[in-house]
C-alpha cells in the first residue's frame, strides 16, 4: 500500500473535493468567499445537504423549507421539507390529514409564483376549501382522475422537470422502484418537490422522505391530533415519531 | 376610326353612376416610323404605366372597416392580373402595363377580372357591378372610373382632354367646395384648368391642386399596396414507406427549420400548425398543433410534435408528410428587466416555460384532461366549485376571488362526486369503521325552486381509523346519512 509522507513533494489528490462541488456549488454560495476565508469543517457539514452524520440530528443545519409544524421540523433532516426530490406520505386511507400537512408548503409555493399540479386526486378537488386554506386557485392545475396511469406518470415526470411547478401531488397506490427512481431524478433535475400519496409503505423506495400517518383515536378531544412517523429520510438514522396539531393553519 | 393614339375614347356622358357599356378599343398599332421616334424618346423617358381602376360605388354605404375588409377580399381577385394592387376609397387600382403583353389586350384582362369580381361581390352579398377605367395615372383612372364612363386612355398626352370632360363631382369634394365651384360656373374639370393656378390654390388649398396634378401625372402618386397574407405549406414524399413515427422526426425537423426561417424573415410567429401524414389508399392522419403562446422556435415545435407522435396510432405506413400553417401571428419578443434585482422573488419563473409545459400536457393528455379550478358563490356544496377545461382557461379572464363567496364553516379538500350512503346500526354510524360526530350541524337548504330539493344538516366527523369526514343527514322523509367529503 502506498502512503504519503508529510515530506512527499506531491500532495495527495483530494478525494471528495471535486465530487461534491459540481451540482451543489450554489449551496456554498460564492466560490471566491470560500477560498478567501476558509470555513471550518463544521460549517461545511452544516451547509451541505448531501453530507450528514448519522449520530447527530441537531447538528445538521437548516437547509429545508419549514413544514409549518414545529414538531415535524424537529424530526426532519435540515429542519423542514427538502428543496427537491420525492416525498411519500403513507396513510392507510385517504382523509387522515395528509393534505393538511402540506398546506403551509403549498402557500409558500404559491407565494413564490410557482404552480401546484394535482395529478388524479381520488375525489373532486374542492376549490372553496383551497381558498379557505389561503391557496390561490389561479395557480392550481388538476389532471383528471380518468387519465390513464401511464399518462399520469408521464405528466408527473414532465411537471417535476419544469421549474414553474413548485409542487406536484399525485395519488398512486403502488409504483415499481424503477419508476420511483425516475421520478426522483426528474424532481432533482427540475428542483421540484413531488409528493406521492400511498396506502402502503414500500421498503426499498428511493424517495427522499417517507412519512407514515396514523390517525388519532375517535376521541373527540384528539380530533386535531395526528401521529406522524418519519419512516425514512436521507439524513435520519432511525424512524422518529411525533404528534402534531393539524388544524392550526385554518384561517 | 381616327388615330386611336390621339383620341381619348369616351362615349357620351352617361348618367353618373349607372352601369356603362364596355368600350371596345383596339390596341394602339403604331406605324413603324412613329415607334422608332417613340423608342428614341423612351431612352430618356420610361413608357407610361397603365393603371386599371375599379370603383365600387356600392361600398360607400358601409363603414370604413367593412370597406377595408371587402376591398382586401376583392384585391385577391386582382392579384391574378397584376402584381401591384393599391387601395383607394371604395376602389382598387392595379398596374397592367407590365401584364398587357402577356394577356394580349385590355379586353382579355377585363374578361379575366369581370367574372370573379362579380362572383366575389355576390358572396359579400353586395350588388354585383363595378365601374372601371384605365389610364396612365392612378388618380386619373380613379376619376375616370368614378365618372362611370369605363374609359381607356393609353397615353399621358391625352389625359388632359379625357379628364377635362368629367364633371367636377368625380373629385368627391366637400359640399362647400362643390358649391363654390358651381357658383364659379365650373361644371367640368376642363373649366378648372382654364383658371389661374395661383388663385385656385389660394381658394381651394394645395391638396385640391395636388389631386389635379396627380391626375395629370404631374405630381408623384404614392400608393398603399395590397400585400397578400403570408402562407406556408411544405410537403415531403418519403423515399420508402415508414411505419415508425420516430423516423419522421428528422424530416419534420427540417420542415420546422424552414418554417422558422420563413417566420423570422417576416417577423411573424405561428400559433396553429397542421401536420398531415399521408397513407396509401387511406385518408391522411392529421395532427393539429394549436399553441397557447405563439412560437417560432423549431426546437419547441419539434418537441410538441414528438409528444403528439408519442401517443398517435397510424393506421398504415406513411408515404408522405405535409405541413401547413393555419394561423400566423405577429412576433412579440419578451423584454426582460434591465435591472436584474428589480423583483427578486415574485415571478422569477417566466410564463413561457409554463406555457410550453402546458402545451406539452395538452398535446399528450388532450385539453379536457387538464383543468383549473375556481370557486363559485353558491350555497349548495356540489355546485360551489368549477373545473375549467384547459381551452376555456385561456379564454376566460381570471376573476378576483370574492372573499364572501367562500363559506366560513370548514369545507373538505376532497369532495365525493356522488354522496355515499352511510349505514346506521344500533344508533351508531358506520362507513367502514364507526363514525363519531365532532361538530355540527350546519344547515344547508337550497334549490327548493327546482325539483331536486337540497335540505341537509352537515357534520364534521371522525372515523375510527382516523379519516376526517364531512357527512350530512337529509332532512327530507328518509333522513338518510351520507358521506360527502374528506378533510384530508
Amino acid at each position: 500500500m502506498k502512503t504519503y509522507s508529510e515530506n512527499s513533494t506531491k500532495a495527495p489528490e483530494p478525494l471528495f473535493g471535486k465530487a461534491y462541488k459540481g451540482p451543489y456549488s450554489h449551496i456554498d454560495g460564492n466560490d471566491q468567499n470560500t477560498l478567501t476565508d476558509t470555513p471550518s469543517i463544521e460549517e461545511l457539514l452544516q451547509r451541505n445537504a448531501d453530507l450528514w452524520r448519522g449520530c447527530d440530528m441537531a447538528g445538521q443545519g437548516v437547509h429545508g423549507r419549514s413544514t409549518g409544524y414545529p414538531q415535524l421540523d424537529e424530526i426532519l433532516p435540515g429542519r423542514g421539507w427538502p428543496q427537491n426530490g420525492l416525498l411519500e406520505i403513507i396513510s392507510p386511507q385517504w382523509g387522515m390529514g395528509e393534505l393538511q400537512l402540506l398546506i403551509p408548503l403549498m402557500r409558500s409555493v404559491i407565494e413564490q409564483g410557482q404552480w401546484i399540479l394535482w395529478i388524479s386526486p381520488p375525489h373532486l378537488l374542492y376549490a372553496p376549501a383551497l381558498v379557505q386554506a389561503g391557496i390561490n386557485t389561479d395557480q392550481v392545475l388538476v389532471v383528471n382522475l380518468e387519465t390513464a396511469c401511464k399518462d399520469a406518470l408521464w405528466s408527473m415526470e414532465k411537471a417535476l422537470q419544469t421549474k414553474n411547478c413548485g409542487l406536484v401531488l399525485a395519488w398512486q397506490t403502488w409504483l415499481p422502484g424503477k419508476v420511483l427512481r425516475r421520478l426522483q431524478l426528474a424532481a432533482e433535475s427540475g428542483s421540484t418537490l413531488g409528493v406521492l400519496f400511498k396506502h402502503r409503505d414500500s421498503k426499498y423506495s428511493p424517495s427522499r422522505i417517507r412519512l407514515q400517518l396514523k390517525g388519532s383515536s375517535s376521541d373527540i378531544n384528539n380530533f386535531n391530533e395526528a401521529e406522524v412517523t418519519v419512516v425514512k429520510a436521507r439524513g435520519n438514522f432511525r424512524p422518529l415519531t411525533t404528534r402534531l396539531q393539524l388544524y392550526q393553519h385554518h384561517s | 376610326m381616327e388615330d386611336p393614339e390621339s383620341t381619348a375614347q369616351l362615349p357620351l356622358p352617361s348618367p353618373f353612376g349607372a352601369k356603362a357599356e364596355v368600350i371596345e378599343l383596339p390596341l394602339p398599332e403604331q406605324p413603324a416610323s412613329e415607334s422608332k421616334k417613340e423608342s428614341d424618346q423612351n431612352q430618356v423617358q420610361r413608357p407610361d404605366s397603365l393603371w386599371y381602376g375599379i370603383y365600387f360605388p356600392q361600398l360607400a354605404e358601409l363603414t370604413e372597416s367593412q370597406q377595408q375588409e371587402h376591398l382586401n377580399e376583392l384585391a385577391t381577385v386582382l392579384e391574378n392580373v397584376s402584381s401591384t394592387v393599391s387601395f383607394h376609397p371604395q376602389a382598387l387600382i392595379c398596374e397592367i402595363r407590365s401584364s398587357l403583353k402577356y394577356f394580349g389586350d385590355i379586353d382579355t384582362i377585363h374578361d379575366k377580372v369581370n367574372e370573379p369580381l362579380n362572383e366575389a361581390l355576390k358572396q359579400l352579398s353586395l350588388p354585383d357591378y363595378f365601374l372601371y377605367a384605365a389610364c396612365p395615372t392612378v388618380t386619373g383612372s380613379l376619376l375616370l372610373a368614378r365618372s362611370g364612363h369605363n374609359g381607356l386612355v393609353y397615353r399621358k398626352d391625352n389625359l388632359r382632354s379625357a379628364l377635362g370632360q368629367l364633371p367636377t363631382e368625380v373629385l368627391h369634394l366637400e359640399k362647400e367646395q362643390n358649391r363654390r365651384l358651381y357658383n364659379m360656373g365650373v361644371r367640368h374639370l376642363r373649366d378648372i384648368w382654364r383658371l389661374p393656378t395661383d388663385g385656385l390654390r389660394k381658394r381651394f388649398g394645395s391638396e385640391f391642386m395636388n389631386l389635379l396634378n396627380k391626375a395629370l401625372g404631374e405630381a408623384p402618386e404614392p400608393t398603399h399596396n395590397y400585400v397578400p397574407p403570408p402562407a406556408f405549406s411544405t410537403s415531403y414524399d418519403l423515399p420508402y414507406e415508414v411505419e415508425s413515427l420516430d423516423r419522421l422526426l428528422p424530416v419534420a425537423d427540417e420542415m420546422l427549420r424552414q418554417l422558422c426561417e420563413f417566420l423570422r424573415r417576416r417577423d411573424l410567429s405561428t400559433s396553429h400548425l397542421v401536420f398531415s401524414l399521408k397513407h396509401e389508399k387511406r385518408n391522411s392522419t392529421d395532427i393539429n398543433m394549436s399553441l397557447r403562446q405563439t412560437s417560432r422556435r423549431s426546437e419547441h415545435l419539434l418537441m410538441l410534435l414528438e409528444t403528439h407522435f408519442s401517443n398517435l396510432m397510424i393506421p398504415a405506413p406513411v408515404i408522405a408528410m405535409k405541413m401547413e400553417v393555419r394561423k400566423f401571428d405577429a412576433f412579440m419578443s419578451q423584454s426582460e428587466s434591465l435591472l436584474a434585482e428589480d423583483k427578486p422573488t415574485a415571478r422569477q419563473y417566466s410564463d413561457s416555460n409554463l406555457n410550453q409545459f402546458m402545451e406539452q400536457l395538452k398535446a399528450r393528455l388532450g385539453g379536457h384532461f387538464v383543468n383549473s379550478i375556481n370557486t363559485i358563490a353558491e350555497h349548495c356544496p356540489e355546485y360551489a366549485t368549477k373545473q375549467l377545461a384547459y381551452d376555456e382557461m385561456v379564454r376566460t379572464n381570471r376573476t378576483e376571488h370574492d372573499p364572501e363567496s367562500v363559506p366560513l364553516t370548514p369545507r373538505p379538500f376532497l369532495l365525493l362526486q356522488e354522496p355515499q350512503q352511510l349505514v346506521l346500526k344500533n344508533g351508531k354510524l358506520y362507513h367502514r369503521k364507526p363514525i363519531t360526530i365532532i361538530s355540527g350541524p350546519e344547515r344547508i337548504e337550497s334549490y327548493w325552486w327546482s325539483g331536486s330539493d337540497v335540505r341537509r344538516d352537515y357534520y364534521v366527523a371522525l372515523e375510527r381509523n382516523g379519516s376526517r369526514l364531512w357527512i350530512y343527514r337529509e332532512r327530507s322523509d328518509e333522513k338518510n346519512w351520507y358521506l360527502h367529503g374528506y378533510f384530508a
